[in-house]
C-alpha cells in the first residue's frame, strides 16, 4: 500500500492506474457491511435497485408489493449500537397507498439518466409510471398491452428520451417521455421480452433479450431489427488488445468482408481499424448498418434462418452492456452466462463457472469494470465472475432467499443486492476496525472461560 | 481411515466421538478436550467450524442436535470462530431450523423438533450478545423473526418486562405507603387520644368489677375434698380449675359493666391493636425524608402497642375476657346444649384453648375477627348459659373426668372401627343365595312347607298347610354348594424367538401352534434344558435319602422353631418383596419394550449372533444407538399385515374364494356341464 502511495509521489504511477489499482483492491475485499445498513420499507421481493448515474448517491428500489423506494447511500439516517451500525432509511416510498400508486408488483424502477428528478417504474400492472421525485407524484403514464418485465432509458442519449420497455407482448415499445407517446413498436420476438438494455455506446442501438432465447439489436433510426445472436456462432476468446491486432488487421480487412458476403450472411461487423478506442467504435456501430451494402440488402427481412437464431435455450433472462459497449454479457434460463463480442456478435465461449440462475423473473446483473468482474445473482448467492475467464472470484452469501437484483456502485466500490428475502444488502470493501467505539458495549472478543 | 483421521485431525476425532450419543447433551469431558484443543491454535479452530458444518449436514437430528450444541459453546467463545461460522449462517440455519421446504430436518422428529427451538433459542441469544458485530447474525435473526414469522422465546425482553413490571409495583406501593404515612402524620394526635380513651374506659371497667367482686367470697374448697385427687395430673386440673374460679364471674350485677366491658376489649383486639400494628409495619417500610418525625412515631406507636397488650392481657386475666372461652365453645354449643350434656360442654371449653392458640398463633387478623364477630351474635345467648353454670371447681374437676371418659370412649369406638375394618377384610365374597337369609344363625327349628310361594289350593287334593320339613332336611337343602373353580394363574407366553427377531409372545397353556410344547426359556428364548438338571438331581436324592430324610427332620424341628421368628420377618419383608417385584417387573416391562422397539432385520441378524455370546448380547441389544434411534417400532400392526398381505396369503385367500364360488355353483347347478 505504501509502496504504491511512494511510486505516486515519485510519479511512478500514473494517477488513472493508481486509482484503478486502489478500486480493483477494494473491490477483491468486497463482503458485507456490517455498518451499513438499509432498512427496507418492502413487503415483498425486491426486483430492481438503481443507483443514480449522476451523484451516484440515491438508490432506487423497486418491490413486489407495488412499492418503490429512494434511500440515501451516503447519509445515514440514524445511528444505532453506539453508533456503529449506520442505518439508511429510506426517504421516501410510494406504495399501493399512494393514490396513483401502482397496483401489482414493480418490477423496473430506474432512475432518468439526466438527473434524479424523475424515475421510472415499470409494473404488472401493464402501467409504466414517471414519477417527479420531489413531489412523489406520477407526471406520467404509459399504458402497455401486457405485464412490463423491464425498462430502460439509455445513459448516452443526448437527443431522444426514450423509455425502452420489454412486456408479456411480443413487442418492444420505445415510450417518448417528452410527448407522452409510444415513439416505436419493435416486433420481432416471438414471446415476451423479460430484459431490455441500451447499448453503452451509441445512443440509438437497444438490446433485447426475450423468452424466445433470441437477444436482438435494434437501431431506433430504422425498422426492423438488425442482428439477432446465435448461440452457435462463436470465437475462441476474446479478440487480441488492439494494439497488438493492428498489424495483422491489415490481412484481415479483405478476408473479414469476403465472409460477410457468404452465404450463411453472418451479422458480422465489418472489421474496421478502430485504433481510436471508445469514441471511434460508438461510431462505427450506429455506422455500421448504413455502411455495409450487404447488410443494407439484408437488413428489413433478414433471412429467416438468421431471424430465428437463439443465444440461449430458454428465456434471456439478463443483460448487461460492458461499459465500453464492447462486449455484452447474458444470462438465461438455461443456467449459463454467455459472453458476447458485439463487434462480431459471436458468443466468446468463455465458461462461467456452473451456476443455477433463478428461471422465473429477470434477473439484474452488474459489472466492475476496474475489476472485469461480473455480479451475478446464483439463487441465494451473488457470484462474482471474471469475464474473461469465467472463473468465480467471490462469492456473496447473505440472502435467505432468491437474490433478483444487483447494482455496482463504483464510485463507492460498493454491491447492492435484493432479494426475495426482501432484504437490500450493501457489500462493502472491509475496513479496520475502530476499537474504540466498542469500549461501551460488549466487545467482540475471544471469550474462554476455560 | 487413517489418513482421514490425520486429516481431521485431533478436533474431528473428539467431535465425532461427542456427536455420536443418544443423549441430550454433550459429555462434558469431551466437550472441555474440544474446548481446549480449539483454543489451542486458530488451525484447530478453523478444523473445528469445518467439521461442525460437516456435522450438521448429517442426516440425523441427534448428531445435528449434539452439534449444534458444541457451535453454541465455541460461538459464545472464540471470535474467530463466530466470524467463520457466519459466513455460512443461513446454511447452518436452514439445517438447525429447517426453514427451507426442500430441506426439512431429519428423522427422528422429537429430537428434531427440540434442535428446531434450540437453535432459534441460541440464534436469539447469539444475536442479543454479537448481533451488533455481524450483519449474518442481524440478517438471520430478521428473517426468521420478520418474514418466517418464527416464535423467538424473547428471553431478553420477558426479562426486562419482568423487571419493568416489577419496579413499577415497588413505585406503587413506594407511592401508597408515602400517602399513609401522610394521613397518619396528620391524624397521629387524634388517633393517640382515641386509643388512650378506650384504654382508660378499659381501665374505669375493670376498676368496677373489681371492687364487686371483693365482696363477692371466693368458692374454695376444702382439704380433705383435695386429698381425693391423687395423681399429679389430676391434681394440677384440678389447680388449673381453682385458678378458674378464683377469677371474676359475671353475673347478673355486673352483667352491664361486663358488657361494656366486652365491647370495649373487642375494639381493642380488632381495631386498635391491630391498626397500631398496621402502622408500625408501615413506619418501618416507609421511606421518607424525615427520619427523626418518623422515628418518634415509632416510639410512640410501639409504647403504645405494649400498653394495648398489657390492657389486653389485664383484661384476659380478670376474666372479662370472655369473648375468648365463648368463641371456643360457639360450635359445641350449638350441637350440645340441647342435649342437656354437661360434660360435653364443659369438655369443650377446657379443651378449646390449646386449639385455641393453635388457631391464634396461625391466624391472621381477619379470621379472628371474623370468629369474634360470630361470637358476639351469641354472645347474649351464651352469657345467659354461662349464668346458668355453677361456678363451682367441684363440678369442673368432674367435668375433667368426664372428658378423659369420653375421650376413652371416642378411643374404644375407633377400636371398633378397626376390628369391622379387619372383619370386613376377612368375610368371604358370595354369591347372592337363599341361605344368606338365615347366615349365622343356627336354625333347629323346622319350616313350614306350604306357607311360602305357591298357593296351590286344592289343585292337586287336600292341601296339608302345617306340612313342615324338619330342620336337618332344612340344613342338608341349605347346604352351600359352590362349584369350583381354578383359579387363573397368569398364563406364560411362549417366548420362543421368532425369525424376525423378538420372542414370540402367543400365550397358550401347554402348546404353542407355531413353536410347540411351552418350556422355560431364558432372555434370548433358549430353552432352559430341565431334563437334564432333573436327571442329575434324581441319582443324588436315591443315594443318599435317608441322610436326606435325616437332615429333612432336624430341618423341620428347627424350622418350626425358627418359624415363629420368621413369621414375623416375613410379615416385614414381604412388603418390601412386594415393592422389589413391582421395581423387577418394572424393569423387565422396559427392557421387554427395548427390546420389542429394536426389532429389525440387522438387530435380528446381531440377536442371531449374540446368542453364542451369550449374556452380553442382551446388554448390546438394549443399548440405544443413534442407528435405533432412526427405527421405526414395529407394532403388531405391521406384523399382522406382514404375515397377511404377503402374496402368498393373498393368493391363497384368492384361491380359496374362487374354489368356495365354484362349489357353490356346482352345488346350484349340478345339472349343467
Amino acid at each position: 500500500m505504501w509502496k504504491e502511495i511512494g511510486d505516486r509521489e515519485m510519479g511512478k504511477i500514473r494517477p488513472n492506474s493508481f486509482s484503478s489499482w486502489i478500486k480493483s483492491n477494494r473491490i477483491s475485499n468486497l463482503q458485507l457491511s456490517n455498518n451499513k445498513d438499509i432498512v427496507s420499507p418492502h413487503r415483498g421481493s425486491i426486483n430492481s435497485l438503481q443507483v443514480d448515474l449522476t451523484e451516484g448517491r440515491y438508490l432506487l428500489s423497486g418491490a413486489s408489493d407495488a412499492s418503490a423506494a429512494v434511500y440515501d447511500v451516503q447519509r445515514a439516517t440514524n445511528y444505532e449500537g453506539n453508533g456503529l451500525i449506520a442505518k439508511h432509511k429510506c426517504l421516501f416510498s410510494v406504495d399501493k397507498q399512494h393514490g396513483k400508486g401502482h397496483k401489482y408488483a414493480i418490477s423496473s424502477a430506474i432512475w432518468y439518466p439526466v438527473d434524479t428528478g424523475l424515475f421510472v417504474t415499470g409494473s404488472y400492472d401493464h402501467y409504466i409510471k414517471v414519477w417527479d421525485t420531489n413531489t412523489t407524484q406520477v407526471v406520467m403514464n404509459f399504458k402497455m398491452p401486457g405485464k412490463v418485465y423491464r425498462t430502460a432509458m439509455s445513459p448516452l442519449a443526448t437527443s431522444h428520451m426514450l423509455i425502452a420497455a420489454g412486456t408479456e407482448d411480443v413487442q418492444v415499445r420505445l415510450c417518448d417521455i417528452a410527448s407522452g407517446a409510444f415513439a416505436h413498436t419493435l416486433s420481432g420476438h416471438r414471446d415476451g421480452v423479460m430484459t431490455v438494455e441500451w447499448s453503452t455506446s451509441s445512443e440509438w442501438v437497444l438490446i433485447t433479450g426475450g423468452c424466445d432465447g433470441a437477444i436482438r439489436f435494434w437501431d431506433i433510426r430504422r425498422a426492423g431489427c438488425f442482428l439477432v445472436l446465435d448461440q452457435s456462432q462463436s470465437q475462441l476468446g476474446r479478440r487480441p488488445p488492439v494494439l497488438a491486432r493492428s498489424a495483422a488487421n491489415k490481412v484481415s480487412v479483405s478476408k473479414s468482408l469476403s465472409a460477410g458476403q457468404n452465404s450463411l450472411g453472418k451479422p458480422r461487423a465489418p472489421q474496421k481499424k478502430y485504433a481510436n478506442g471508445h469514441g471511434m467504435k460508438q461510431l462505427t456501430i450506429g455506422r455500421m448498418p448504413a455502411k455495409s451494402s450487404a447488410r443494407q440488402r439484408l437488413h428489413p427481412g433478414m433471412l429467416s434462418i438468421q431471424d430465428r437464431a437463439t443465444a440461449h435455450y430458454g428465456a434471456v433472462t439478463g443483460l448487461k452492456v460492458t461499459d465500453d459497449g464492447m462486449y455484452l454479457l447474458s444470462a438465461g434460463s438455461d443456467s449459463r452466462i454467455k459472453l458476447w463480442d458485439l463487434e462480431s456478435g459471436y458468443n466468446t465461449l468463455v465458461n462461467f463457472e456452473m451456476v443455477r440462475l433463478q428461471t422465473s423473473k429477470a434477473i439484474q446483473l452488474a459489472i466492475s469494470q476496474e475489476t472485469a468482474q461480473v455480479f451475478v445473482p446464483c439463487m441465494t448467492v451473488v457470484k462474482a465472475f471474471d469475464i474473461w475467464s469465467g472463473k468465480m472470484s467471490l462469492a456473496f452469501r447473505g440472502h435467505y432467499e432468491s437474490v433478483n437484483c444487483c447494482w455496482f456502485s463504483s464510485q463507492d466500490q460498493e454491491l447492492y443486492t435484493g432479494g426475495n428475502d426482501r432484504q437490500i444488502l450493501v457489500w462493502s470493501p472491509c475496513e479496520p476496525m475502530t476499537d474504540d467505539t466498542d469500549t461501551a458495549h460488549t466487545k467482540d472478543q475471544d471469550n474462554w472461560s476455560d | 481411515m487413517a489418513m482421514e483421521m490425520e486429516e481431521r485431525g485431533k478436533v474431528g476425532t473428539l467431535m465425532e466421538k461427542a456427536t455420536n450419543s443418544t443423549a441430550s447433551e454433550v459429555d462434558p469431558r469431551l466437550l472441555k478436550a474440544i474446548k481446549s484443543v480449539v483454543r489451542s491454535s486458530d488451525f484447530e479452530l478453523r478444523l473445528a467450524a469445518h467439521t461442525l458444518m460437516d456435522l450438521m449436514k448429517r442426516d440425523h437430528s441427534q448428531v445435528r442436535y449434539l452439534t449444534l450444541l458444541i457451535i453454541d459453546e465455541l460461538f459464545m467463545r472464540s471470535k474467530l470462530f463466530r466470524t467463520l461460522l457466519v459466513e455460512n449462517l443461513d446454511q447452518l440455519l436452514a439445517l438447525s431450523v429447517g426453514f427451507r421446504r426442500n430441506m426439512p430436518l431429519p428423522a427422528p422428529p422429537a429430537i428434531a423438533s427440540a434442535l428446531r427451538s434450540k437453535a432459534i433459542e441460541f440464534l436469539e441469544k447469539w444475536n442479543a450478545s454479537f448481533g451488533i458485530h455481524y450483519r449474518q447474525l442481524r440478517l438471520g435473526f430478521d428473517y426468521l423473526k420478520n418474514t418466517l414469522r418464527f416464535q423467538f422465546p424473547n428471553l431478553q425482553e420477558t426479562a426486562a418486562r419482568i423487571e419493568r413490571e416489577r419496579r413499577e409495583r415497588e413505585r406503587r406501593t413506594r407511592e401508597i405507603l408515602q400517602n399513609k404515612f401522610e394521613i397518619l402524620k396528620t391524624n397521629f394526635s387524634s388517633v393517640k387520644e382515641e386509643i388512650q380513651s378506650t384504654v382508660d374506659e378499659i381501665g374505669q371497667c375493670l376498676d368496677i368489677v373489681r371492687t364487686k367482686e371483693e365482696c363477692v367470697p371466693p368458692i374454695l374448697l376444702d382439704d380433705e375434698d383435695f386429698v381425693e385427687f391423687r395423681s399429679a395430673e389430676l391434681r394440677q386440673i384440678r389447680l388449673d380449675s381453682l385458678k378458674e374460679g378464683e377469677k371474676i364471674h359475671e353475673n347478673n350485677d355486673n352483667k352491664v359493666v361486663f358488657d361494656a366491658l366486652r365491647e370495649l376489649y373487642k375494639l381493642l383486639v380488632t381495631k386498635h391493636l391491630v391498626l397500631v400494628q398496621e402502622r408500625i409495619s408501615l413506619l418501618i417500610r416507609v421511606e421518607v425524608a424525615d427520619n427523626r418525625s418518623r422515628e418518634s412515631m415509632l416510639k410512640e406507636l410501639i409504647d403504645i402497642r405494649n400498653s394495648l397488650m398489657s390492657v389486653k392481657k389485664d383484661c384476659e386475666e380478670s376474666g372479662c375476657a370472655l369473648p375468648k372461652t365463648a368463641k371456643n365453645n360457639t360450635e359445641e354449643e350449638e350441637d350440645f346444649w340441647e342435649e342437656g350434656d354437661f360434660g360435653s360442654i364443659k369438655n369443650g371449653i377446657t379443651t378449646e384453648p390449646e386449639k385455641h392458640k393453635e388457631v391464634e398463633s396461625c391466624n391472621a387478623d381477619e379470621k379472628s375477627r371474623s370468629v369474634e364477630d360470630r361470637n358476639s351474635k351469641k354472645s347474649n345467648k351464651r352469657s345467659k348459659n354461662l349464668a346458668k353454670l355453677p361456678a363451682s371447681s367441684m363440678v369442673k374437676g368432674k367435668d375433667k373426668d368426664c372428658s378423659n371418659l369420653s375421650s376413652k370412649g371416642k378411643e374404644t369406638q375407633g377400636h371398633e372401627k378397626s376390628v369391622r375394618g379387619d372383619l370386613l377384610a376377612e368375610a368371604p365374597v358370595l354369591k347372592w343365595g337363599s341361605f344368606l337369609d338365615n347366615w349365622g344363625s343356627v336354625s333347629n327349628r323346622d319350616t313350614l312347607a306350604n306357607q311360602k310361594g305357591l298357593e296351590l289350593d286344592n289343585h292337586w287334593g287336600r292341601v296339608d298347610y302345617d306340612a313342615v320339613i324338619p330342620a336337618e332336611k332344612i340344613a342338608e337343602l341349605n347346604l352351600q354348594a359352590t362349584i369350583y373353580q381354578e383359579k387363573v394363574g397368569e398364563i406364560q407366553p411362549c417366548r420362543a424367538p421368532l425369525n424376525k427377531g423378538g420372542l414370540c409372545q402367543r400365550r397358550d397353556l401347554k402348546v404353542c401352534p407355531f413353536h410347540g410344547p411351552i418350556i422355560p426359556r431364558d432372555d434370548a428364548g433358549n430353552p432352559i434344558n430341565q431334563n437334564s438338571s432333573t436327571d442329575n438331581t434324581d441319582p443324588d436324592l436315591g443315594s443318599d435319602l435317608a441322610e436326606q430324610l435325616a437332615k429333612q427332620a432336624v430341618n423341620n424341628v428347627r424350622e418350626r422353631d425358627k418359624e415363629e421368628a420368621r413369621k414375623r420377618k416375613l410379615a416385614k419383608q414381604s412388603l418390601q418383596r412386594e415393592k422389589l417385584a413391582k421395581v423387577r417387573e418394572h424393569n423387565e416391562a422396559v427392557l421387554r419394550d427395548a427390546a420389542m422397539a429394536s426389532t429389525s432385520i440387522s438387530a435380528a441378524f446381531g440377536e442371531d449372533m449374540g446368542e453364542t455370546v451369550g449374556e452380553r448380547s442382551a446388554g448390546r441389544r438394549n443399548k440405544q444407538t443413534l442407528a435405533s434411534m432412526l427405527r421405526k417400532k414395529v407394532t403388531t400392526k405391521d406384523r399382522l399385515a406382514q404375515r397377511l398381505l404377503n402374496t402368498r396369503a393373498t393368493d391363497a385367500m384368492i384361491r380359496q374364494m374362487t374354489q368356495g364360488d365354484d362349489a357353490t355353483y356346482k352345488e346350484s347347478f349340478p345339472n349343467q356341464w
